[in-house]
C-alpha cells in the first residue's frame, strides 16, 4: 500500500516537472495530491487525508487550473536568453541535495530508533483530538489564521479588480 | 550498511519510507522552481514544497504516538498555502495583464 500511494505522489510530481502542457500538469499536481492523501492515510491520520483532498485537491489546484485557463497560454514560452550554466548548476544543486538528504535520514541511527519505538504505539489521530489541542491551547494562532485568509481574499481581490 | 540494506526499510512503509517520499517530493518541487519558468509552474512547485513539508511532518507526528500538535501545525501550514495561492495567483493575473506574459524571465524589472 505504502509503494502505490508513494509511487503515485512521486510519478505524479516527476510528470508535472517534465510536463510541457501547464494543463497537463496541473492535472498531474491533483494526482499528486491524491497520493499525499493516501499517505496520510496510512498514517492513521484521516484527518489530515480528508483536509487535503478538500484543501489542495479540491479548492487550489482549482483554481490554479482556473487562472491557467483564463490566461490563455497553455505552453511554456520560448526563453528570451537561454542559460545553460544556470540550468545545469540547478540540476547539479537538486541532485546532491536530494542525495545527501536521502543518505543522511538512511543512516540516522536516531530515525531508525524512533521509526522503531513509533511503530510500537499505533495511534490514530482523530477530529476530537485535533479540535481539543486546537482550540485549548491554540485559539489566538486559530483566529489569527481567520484573520489572514480575510486579509489575503481582500489582498486577492484588490489586486484583480480593474477599477475599485 | 549500503546497498540493499539502506533501502529496504523504505520499502515497508518505516518512517524512513515517509522522509525519503517527503525529500524526493521536495527535491522535485525544487528543481521545478529552479528550471521552469512559467510563473504557474513554479507556483506548484512551490506548492509540492509546502506538502513535501506537510508529508515529514505529519510522519514525524504518528511514529511519536499520535501527537496532534503537528495536526494544529497542518491545519496553520494549509491556511497560509491557501492565502499564499489566492495572492500569488492574484499577482500572476496582474502582470499578465500588463506584460502579457507569464514567464518570470520576462518580468525582471519592476519597471513598466
Amino acid at each position: 500500500m505504502f509503494m502505490t500511494f508513494a509511487l503515485i505522489t512521486l510519478l505524479g510530481a516527476l510528470g508535472m516537472l517534465l510536463q510541457k502542457n501547464i494543463i497537463v500538469a496541473g492535472l498531474f499536481m491533483v494526482a499528486t495530491f491524491f497520493g499525499v492523501a493516501g499517505l496520510f492515510l496510512l498514517l492513521a491520520n484521516p484527518v489530515a487525508a480528508a483536509l487535503q483532498i478538500i484543501v489542495y485537491s479540491g479548492a487550489i489546484m482549482v483554481l490554479v487550473l482556473f487562472v491557467i485557463m483564463m490566461l490563455n497560454s497553455h505552453e511554456e514560452e520560448k526563453a528570451e536568453t537561454s542559460r545553460p550554466v544556470q540550468r545545469w548548476v540547478s540540476v547539479a544543486l537538486v541532485l546532491a541535495l536530494a542525495f545527501g538528504a536521502v543518505k543522511l535520514v538512511l543512516s540516522s541511527a536516531g530515525v531508525k530508533a524512533l521509526d522503531l519505538r513509533g511503530a510500537a504505539m499505533p495511534q490514530a489521530m482523530t477530529l476530537q483530538k485535533v479540535g481539543t489541542t486546537l482550540f485549548a491551547d491554540h485559539l489566538l494562532g486559530f483566529e489569527v489564521a481567520g484573520l489572514l485568509l480575510l486579509a489575503a481574499m481582500i489582498g486577492a481581490v484588490a489586486l484583480t479588480k480593474r477599477n475599485l | 550498511m549500503t546497498g540493499m540494506d539502506a533501502i529496504l526499510p523504505t520499502l515497508n512503509g518505516g518512517l524512513q519510507g515517509y522522509l525519503v517520499v517527503a525529500l524526493l517530493l521536495f527535491a522535485i518541487g525544487l528543481a521545478a522552481v529552479l528550471l521552469r519558468r512559467t510563473l504557474l509552474m513554479q507556483f506548484m512547485g512551490v506548492e509540492l514544497m509546502l506538502n513535501a513539508a506537510n508529508v515529514a511532518l505529519l510522519a514525524f507526528a504518528r511514529f511519536r504516538g499520535g501527537d496532534a500538535q503537528a495536526m494544529v501545525f497542518y491545519l496553520f501550514i494549509i491556511a497560509v498555502a491557501a492565502c499564499e495561492a489566492a495572492v500569488g495567483l492574484a499577482l500572476v493575473i496582474g502582470l499578465y495583464r500588463h506584460r502579457d506574459t507569464t514567464d518570470s524571465d520576462r518580468a525582471a524589472s519592476l519597471k513598466q
